[in-house]
């Protein structure tokens, strides 16, 4: 059984393994490794189409996760004030949204927002002042943003909410007790108590936003974030640069996910 | 029972009503926790709420706090009807039974918490003043900067009714605030929150399911059974005029026996008990032969003796307890009972031993009639 456990991580972890080993190494090919050298990450953070790649992919998880972070609070709160039917109902919509595979997001996401652009890009162009070119909606940033922001909320939602139903209703029963409105106490008492996890939501989402390709793959138009700069660059074959951008990734990502984590157990516990 | 002098520290007469319930109910659902609550809450009393968990003692409580809205009658502040004024334009204050402090704020914080909450904003410095003066009352001085977790829980509580009495509540509610501290911590908290309340001079009402805590703070004790209120008064009235057999259960301890009305002669009821047997007692209230009802007698109204009159028992048990030994005893047909022997009396009787023989008996006069419900 140890023996068998031991096979599947190893199953797991030695491609991640080699990747990160070989973006260290000094030759140019993938598949012999020829003495050590950080040659290619030099390469890598001054090549300008990663640069470019990398902006984008920061603005837009920076954006979707602060936009995730901010409406999935508010529905977690909210959703703490329902009960019955149209809790239960809800409760299985996030859960849902978590679990749908990112194809069918990208591809439900893609075909609404085409439709809705084509439905309002002529209106727009319609009331348009004579002579002016309009604006045209289309794939991009913003789709990108969205369509991220959407799935990620579930996500914070749910951290979230696992935060307020640990929060003693007490506290905020006291605080009303104590004259605060309701919109003081959420400022005073919820907010401050609700907040690590607030953050360790932001971290994921942003996380998950920064590592996303499937979703972007669809809805990114012309945009390119730096996993999709990845996968087009691997059809050239896969470099040592290459390597060396997803060990980058892969740390950072880790990073983010310890912390969330640690924030997630720090806020949890309850000083008696 | 004439005969036995009250000192009442304190009559309903005395003062004018701060709060009242007027036929409050209050239903959850299909449950009914509170029914036609009927009292009058005087300025300056302290008042407890007494019962067993689930005899809507705390929804009375919450709803005096404004947590609940009664589903039927009136709840009185300060003669308005307050049923729809929510709980942060209340100038009522609560003790929470875990005291519900902001883990995230400091003690000086937690208990500049109402103040801070004033509009318009009362300055800073008068806070900060404010602040240090009730720190002082419930003698926590120095600790404003501590954390809440650094505090134990008697210190816990001390922040807690600090953070309540700063804002000089009309009302000042506490929910079975001590049931989170030891015993002998408990004891100090009572006489310091009696001491506390003689000298703010705040109506206190206190939740509890503790009779020896009500006993020994209230003023007025409002017995709650089943969502409804079932007898209120001084803990002498409720002890030595109970209403019920519950209530007489509830208020210290009592035996009692099971019978029926058979003769009501002039001023005590004859009894007839299970094993045909007659007592006799004090009715409680109007009785009608044949009615269901229980006499009470309390232990220390029993006198034990080697020869005499009275009730042949065995002594079962025997507990020394200083001044006082109680023995279980066991009649033949009635069952087992207590008796509370006074030290004096062990002096000139001796100390009974468990097996022996002897003879219980009281003053007809001492034993209450009691409703059986």
């Amino acid at each position: 059984m140890r023996a068998y456990a031991v096979c599947v991580y190893l199953f797991l972890y030695i491609p991640i393994g080699v990747i990160a080993l070989f973006s260290f190494n000094a030759g140019r090919h993938a598949s012999q490794l020829q003495g050590f050298s950080t040659k290619w990450y030099g390469k890598a953070l001054s090549n300008p189409f990663v640069m470019d790649a990398l902006e984008t992919s920061l603005i837009v998880a920076f954006t979707s996760a602060l936009c995730a972070s901010v409406f999935g609070t508010m529905a977690a709160v909210a959703l703490q004030g329902i009960k019955g039917p149209v809790r239960t109902a809800f409760d299985l919509l996030i859960y849902v949204a978590v679990m749908i595979p990112g194809i069918v997001i990208g591809i439900a996401t893609l075909i609404g927002l085409v439709t809705v652009f084509d439905q309002l890009n002529p209106m727009i162009a319609a009331i348009w002042p004579n002579g002016l070119t309009p604006p045209k909606l289309q794939m991009g940033m913003g789709s990108l943003i969205a369509a991220h922001t959407m799935f990620l909320m579930a996500l914070v939602v749910i951290i979230v909410r696992a935060r307020l139903a640990g929060m003693d209703r007490a506290l905020t029963e006291a605080s009303s007790d104590l004259y605060a409105t309701p919109m003081a106490t959420f400022r005073q008492v919820t907010l401050p108590m609700i907040f690590p996890a607030i953050l360790a939501g932001f971290l994921l989402s942003f996380t998950f936003s920064f590592d996303d390709f499937i979703i972007a793959f669809f809805v990114a138009g012309s945009e390119t974030t730096l996993p999709i700069y990845v996968f087009s660059s691997i059809r050239r074959g896969v470099t040592p640069e290459i390597n060396a951008i997803g060990t980058m990734v892969l740390i950072v990502s880790l990073l983010m996910l310890i912390t969330a984590q640690l924030l997630l157990q720090r806020g949890g516990k309850k000083p008696k | 029972m004439e005969s036995r002098g009250y000192i009442e520290a304190f009559t309903p007469a005395d003062g004018k009503a701060i709060a009242e319930l007027r036929g409050v109910s209050k239903r959850f659902g299909d449950v009914l926790a509170a029914s036609d609550l009927n009292l009058t809450i005087t300025e300056g009393e302290f008042l407890s709420f007494l019962g067993p968990s689930g005899c809507g003692k705390t929804t009375a409580l919450r709803m005096l706090a404004g947590f609940e809205t009664p589903t039927e009658g009136d709840v009185l502040l300060d003669g308005e009807v307050v049923n729809a004024l929510e709980a942060h334009h209340r100038p009522v204050n609560m003790v929470f039974q875990q005291y519900a402090l902001f883990p995230h704020m400091t003690v000086a914080q937690n208990i500049g918490y109402g103040l801070r909450q004033r509009r318009p904003r009362l300055p800073k410095a008068q806070i900060a003043e404010k602040v240090d003066k009730t720190l002082d009352i419930v003698q926590l001085g120095g600790f404003e900067d501590r954390k809440i977790w650094e505090m134990s829980g008697g210190q816990q509580q001390r922040v807690a009714l600090a953070r309540a009495i700063i804002n000089e509540p009309k009302l000042l509610l506490l929910d079975e605030p001590m049931a989170a501290l030891d015993r002998k911590l408990r004891k100090e908290m009572q006489i310091e929150l009696q001491d506390l309340q003689r000298q703010l001079g705040i109506t206190f009402v206190l939740v509890t399911h503790d009779q020896e805590e009500a006993l020994s703070m209230s003023d007025r004790i409002c017995i709650m059974r089943e969502g409804r209120i079932v007898q209120v008064g001084s803990p002498q009235e409720l002890y030595d005029r109970p209403n019920s057999k519950y209530v007489a259960d509830f208020v210290g301890t009592s035996n009692f026996f099971d019978g029926t009305v058979v003769e009501q002669p002039g001023p005590l009821t004859s009894v007839r008990l299970s094993n045909g047997m007659i007592m006799r007692g004090t009715p409680t209230e109007e009785m009608s032969n044949s009615e269901d009802v229980s006499v009470s007698v309390r232990p220390e109204q029993m006198t034990l003796q080697r020869q005499g009159e009275g009730l042949t028992v065995e002594v079962r048990n025997r507990i020394f307890l200083g001044e006082h030994t109680e023995y279980l005893v066991n009649h033949e047909t009635l069952g087992d009972f207590l008796v509370l022997s006074p030290r004096q009396s062990e002096q000139t009787e001796g100390a009974f031993t468990v097996g022996d023989t002897a003879f219980v008996s009281w003053e007809d006069s001492a034993a209450l009639i009691l409703d059986r419900n």
